[in-house]
């Protein structure tokens, strides 16, 4: 989705009401519960959020020129890897194998058979229409984050086509985008 | 309230600005080795025995490429988003028209191509090209967009004498069900959204 990303499809920056605010942190705490004693780190209360809306109904929450959160239309925000790789344990993680890397690294979504073969690894209790982190095989770091398609069961039965849609990968347009200007 | 847990610190490639253990994914290996070799030695222990073999040896280098294609083998689970099906598509009708003799012509397909068009960067249109096709009267076509979607909608005649249906707003995301549902005669399979001049199936 940020395969191409640049400060161009920025269409608006509004600083947000705290009514927006507190729906915005809410939902974050709902969707990774392991954020909940960091949120005052991560969004203080003192300094403004902007949300920034771009292109194809994107939204990018942005503190303190940093963007930390991503979201469509009204799905659930997903961190940016940025992020997840400071707090590697708030999202659930699936792993794919090493030949993935590369494709997935150029934009690509995940397809079943990179994530269950013996590479790979499977989150069990994912369900389908889930934020999960990619991880890779011998890698430390997410690689990148996803939105699965499949349950991790339905994957490991059905074990062909995409299993989860790459939202945001390293060295894709967000990524490059450290500050917003 | 829970501990807090403490953040990781990551340690990103000056180079390429990857994790350093991406590196070789990275645009740029090469350009990244000497720093890695300074930085971060531990994550490939391979690449300090080949600098090292390299001052002896050049042969290492052909080694290393040799280790870089049979790992890229190893496990090809996932195919490229922009794989060549897509450019195949694309190119597979001019291939026709090039036959030998020119008498072959492309039949018309039956589809439908919807497009959005930006303009003024953050207002869009919709077209919907090819619903005649399907036998569907355009003219009730975009009546009918016009007042699901609560915005202008007309009948344009576009390149090649074509009449195409202009929706203002950009309608891509619902616009696959509703004439799914409307017009039951068009598939789904034949609907295909043009993203950066390249057609992509719907469903």
């Amino acid at each position: 989705m940020f395969k191409k990303f640049t400060f161009e499809d920025i269409s608006a920056q509004n600083q947000v009401k705290t009514s927006v605010q507190r729906k915005i942190r809410q939902n974050i705490v709902d969707e990774y519960p392991g954020l909940e004693p960091l949120m005052d780190d991560l969004l203080p209360k003192k300094v403004p959020l902007i949300v920034a809306k771009c292109q194809n109904h994107l939204n990018l929450v942005v503190v303190s020129n940093v963007p930390l959160f991503f979201n469509v239309r009204d799905g659930p925000y997903m961190p940016t890897l940025r992020l997840l790789h400071q707090y590697p344990n708030i999202m659930k993680k699936l792993q794919v194998d090493r030949g993935a890397i590369k494709f997935v690294l150029s934009g690509a979504n995940i397809m079943c058979p990179g994530l269950t073969s013996p590479g790979g690894a499977l989150d069990e209790d994912v369900r389908e229409e889930t934020p999960v982190a990619i991880m890779a095989e011998g890698k430390q770091h997410a690689l990148a984050i996803g939105f699965t398609k499949m349950s991790a069961k339905d994957i490991k039965s059905i074990n062909k086509g995409i299993g989860v849609d790459t939202m945001h990968y390293l060295n894709d347009g967000l990524w490059k985008m450290q500050r917003l200007v | 309230m829970a501990e807090k847990p403490e953040p990781v610190r990551v340690l990103y490639c000056q180079v390429c600005g990857l994790p350093a253990e991406y590196c070789e994914f990275g645009p740029d290996f090469e350009k990244c080795k000497p720093w890695i070799i300074q930085n971060a030695p531990d994550l490939y222990p391979d690449l300090l025995k080949e600098a090292n073999e390299r001052q002896a040896d050049k042969a290492a280098e052909q080694l290393q490429s040799v280790g870089i294609s049979s790992s890229g083998d190893a496990g090809g689970g996932i195919q490229g988003q922009a794989d060549p099906s897509g450019s195949n598509i694309a190119s597979k009708p001019e291939e026709l028209k090039r036959l030998p003799g020119g008498k072959i012509k492309k039949k018309e397909k039956q589809e439908v191509l919807i497009e959005k068009i930006v303009r003024n960067k953050r207002k869009c249109v919709t077209v919907v090209k090819g619903l005649d096709l399907f036998g569907v009267k355009l003219s009730d076509a975009s009546k009918k967009l016009g007042k699901k979607f609560a915005t202008g909608a007309s009948v344009v005649k576009g390149p090649t004498d074509k009449e195409q249906i202009d929706v203002q707003g950009d309608i891509s995301y619902d616009i696959v069900g509703f004439i799914t549902e409307t017009w039951s005669e068009v598939p789904e399979s034949a609907i295909f959204f043009i993203e950066d001049g390249k057609k992509v199936a719907a469903a």
